[in-house]
């Protein structure tokens, strides 16, 4: 079989070993793409045809439709024992979050006990005073949680959390039910872990937090067909049962939500699986010129008649300039050691850590505290002489805007260029956790990958694309 | 002065109009002062037209919210505000300086930082630098209280609401607002934690019916955790004649009222007027006569609910 011969690209760390072999847990799978080339490509098409027909998108609809979301199909693998470990660190992590979310609506401890300076949360545009002293049913906060984790020389870190609207759950289901249905064959070569019940899990978590749990009328509130994953609002409202509304559909009455439906009959809400950023669900409350939700909302969940998810308030812990006290986070609400660390982070108010910054800056990458999907990223190394002193002033004029990481090169996977070559592209995952008494998180979650070899960003957003994610059960 | 109190009563109506009819609209209103040191609130009602049932709250600054949502097509909101308050002269206490990073943990570093809409700017740093020096102390701070109305000229209708510190210190006239947010962006950028009040002056002559306005002011915290009002717009300590209504990082956080409605219509300038009357003897008798007779009427409305079971064990039993 000639077409044996056919060489993995060396630079994929995440699936070849130093010898330029296959690694344990991906032998199965890369043993069949590889071994029927003509197969792969059938495949590679044929998952394009797929995600166009079911309408899988990401993005903002541009003269009249939105992009299809990227997909590779040649699977990302992760062996039983890498996933024990994921797991156990997402967990902790999420859990840490949670409770410095529940704390800054709270005591706040870890201000008093100088474990988060104080400065940084008093400052941050998470941080909604209204909500001090609520406490949302069932203490928790942060009900779905997305943790981005790269591995970087060998060893897995956490690039970022989410706990504010995390996207991406629908985009890793729908990429499984693509390659199970178009190439079972795949599957027969790994004992891989199935999924399917995450929305299944995240209904039950919206239902115990109901006022009214034995009847509760679930909402999956959207803000509409332009925003870039609106896809996903539409899928999980469609397989959770709930209905999909927007901002316009839901009015307020002694603090009461309700929904009105097109024949003009009003319905009590009773959850409010919320993909709208809290600061613009509520006029009344926070940003005054906003249409996306609906006045009084807050209210509402402050009195107990309404349950949100994520209770409003969790961008406190999603900004990004917390995110480096994350670690000192798990070693004071948990006691444990945190078990992934951070990408080595700087916070440039501290003006200690802001001198190193400035001095390394080739080795850095900034990012905007206060935007996500990969927008206002600039790497260090890629300014020119004239730009980064301009820069420097940039951040020392604002340094609680920007947040400054080590430059690391992600691993690499596997990938399936558009010419029918292999080539290896920096990965990520973002496992998704739902959070109730105990984290609970399928096998898997969202492999993002860079557009290509050269881009070392893998957010959707920037072009970047995904890949199924498979864990093994052995 | 003596430590004598004085008794202030405060007319506050509010109209809020609009383009055209309304469906529903829904207002936060921040109307109603809490008892804070030697203040003390005798008598409040809020009354609104068309009629709504207004439900309070506190918020995050301590300061009483009222929720007033009128779900009855209008074209106008009424709220009339009428409470009766009492208020002594706060002793002029001079506060002792911060340690340089006792504020770090404390959660009084809040009213140390940049809020909305008092950001710290090299202007304002520059002010405090001009005036005082490198001196930081509790003296500069009384310095800085006297110094503003000096430099500063009060003029009515000199900015707006949304006015900003630079249109301050470009223009070199404003309103109370102007200069209790330009004295804050120098009491934090000098490491004071600070906070603005919004209230009203009453008169302080007898029995005087003022045709008032609302004011603001300063009040600034010391290490000893103690907060003194300092008032920017006349140079002075806050005295008994100030009478709070709501403090906060800025105006934003105090604004008497902000509202939404559904309709096709635009708000209008709303329509506000103050009167405070500073009481004789005899009239703060009559109002606390008057709640005590509003006891009474509970009490006696309470003795006769507590006879209803009585009447339903009359039913002849099975």
């Amino acid at each position: 079989m000639a077409k044996r011969q056919t060489t993995l690209p060396a630079t994929a760390d995440e699936c070849v070993d130093a010898r330029g072999t296959a690694r344990k847990p991906y032998r199965g799978v890369l043993d069949a793409v590889t071994s029927d080339r003509r197969g792969l490509a059938t495949i590679a098409q044929a998952t394009q045809a797929w995600f166009v027909d079911r309408g899988v998108t990401f993005g903002v609809p541009a003269g009249g439709s939105a992009p299809i979301f990227p997909f590779d199909p040649i699977p990302r693998v992760l062996s039983p024992s890498e996933w024990r470990t994921i797991h156990r660190a997402i967990s902790q992590r999420a859990m840490a979050l949670d409770h410095f979310v529940s704390d800054c609506y709270g005591a706040q401890r870890a201000l008093r006990n100088g474990v988060v300076p104080a400065r940084l949360v008093y400052s941050s545009t998470g941080y909604l005073r209204d909500l001090v002293g609520v406490g949302p049913p069932r203490s928790t906060w942060c009900h779905v949680a997305g943790i981005d984790v790269v591995r970087v020389d060998g060893s897995f870190r956490v690039l970022e959390d989410n706990v504010r609207v995390p996207s991406g759950v629908a985009y890793a289901l729908e990429a499984r039910l693509a390659l199970e249905s178009l190439a079972p064959r795949w599957f027969e070569t790994s004992a891989v872990r199935r999924i399917d019940d995450y929305t299944k899990r995240l209904r039950d978590i919206l239902q115990r937090i109901a006022p009214r749990p034995w009847e509760a009328e679930i909402v999956v509130l959207t803000p509409g067909p332009y925003n870039a994953a609106y896809y996903e609002h539409k899928m999980l409202a469609e397989k959770m049962g709930a209905t999909l509304v927007e901002g316009r559909e839901l009015i307020v009455s002694e603090d009461e939500v309700y929904r009105l439906d097109g024949e003009g009959e009003v319905h009590r809400v009773d959850v409010i699986y919320s993909r709208v950023t809290c600061e613009w669900l509520d006029p009344l409350v926070f940003q005054r010129d906003s249409l996306l939700g609906a006045p009084g909302i807050i209210e509402a969940w402050r009195r107990g008649y309404v349950a949100i998810a994520n209770a409003p308030g969790t961008g406190v812990a999603d900004d990004k300039a917390i995110y480096p006290y994350v670690p000192a986070m798990i070693r004071y609400y948990l006691g444990e050691e945190p078990l992934f660390d951070n990408v080595p982070t700087y916070d440039l108010s501290d003006p200690v850590q802001l001198a190193h910054v400035v001095a390394n800056l080739a080795g850095m990458v900034l990012k905007p505290v206060d935007a996500s999907g990969g927008y206002g990223i600039h790497f260090g190394r890629l300014m020119g002489g004239a730009e980064r002193p301009e820069f420097v002033e940039t951040i020392r004029a604002a340094p609680r805007q920007w947040l400054a990481q080590e430059e690391v090169e992600l691993s690499r996977a596997v990938c399936l260029r558009a010419d029918g070559e292999l080539d290896a592209r920096a990965v990520d995952l973002r496992p998704f956790v739902l959070l109730d008494e105990r984290p609970w998180i399928f096998p898997g979650g969202l492999t993002r990958v860079a557009a290509n070899s050269e881009e070392l960003v893998v957010n959707s957003s920037q072009g970047g694309g995904s890949k199924d994610t498979w864990v093994l059960s052995r | 002065m003596g430590t004598e109190s004085l008794t202030f009563a405060v007319t506050h109506r509010t109209t809020l109009r609009y383009s055209a009819d309304v469906s529903l609209s829904y207002n936060e209103v921040r109307l109603r002062p809490r008892d804070r040191g030697l203040q003390r609130t005798l008598n409040f009602s809020l009354v609104t037209t068309p009629g709504a049932v207004p439900r309070s709250r506190v918020d995050y600054f301590g300061n009483y919210v009222h929720r007033v949502d009128v779900a009855v097509p209008h074209r106008e909101l009424n709220l009339l505000v009428d409470v009766v308050m009492e208020n002594g002269e706060p002793r002029r206490r001079r506060l002792p300086e911060w340690p340089a990073g006792a504020l770090a943990e404390d959660s009084r570093l809040e009213y140390a930082l940049p809020s909305p809409r008092v950001p710290l700017q090299e202007s304002t740093r520059l002010l405090w630098r001009e005036w005082n020096g490198e001196d930081r102390s509790f003296d500069a701070v009384l310095a800085t209280t006297q110094r503003i109305p000096a430099e500063f000229k009060y003029v009515r209708g000199a900015t707006t609401v949304e006015s900003s510190i630079d249109d301050l210190l470009a223009g070199g006239a404003g309103v109370c607002q102007d200069f209790t947010h330009l004295f804050l962006a120098l009491l934090r950028g000098a490491g004071w934690p600070a906070r603005y009040v919004s209230g009203y002056l009453g008169p302080l002559g007898v029995e005087t019916v003022f045709d008032g306005q609302s004011h603001a002011w300063v009040e600034v915290c010391g290490a000893d955790g103690r907060w003194v009002g300092l008032d920017p717009t006349q140079g002075k300590y806050a005295g008994a004649e100030h009478l709070r209504l709501a403090v906060g990082r800025d105006y934003g956080d105090v604004a008497p009222h902000h509202g939404l409605f559904y309709g096709k219509a635009r708000g209008l300038p709303p329509e506000v007027s103050v009167h405070i009357t500073k009481m004789s003897h005899q009239q703060v008798l009559v109002v606390e006569r008057g709640s005590a007779m509003h006891w009474q009427q509970e009490q006696q409305q309470q003795g006769a609910s507590a006879g209803r079971p009585r009447s339903a064990s009359t039913r002849p039993s099975a």
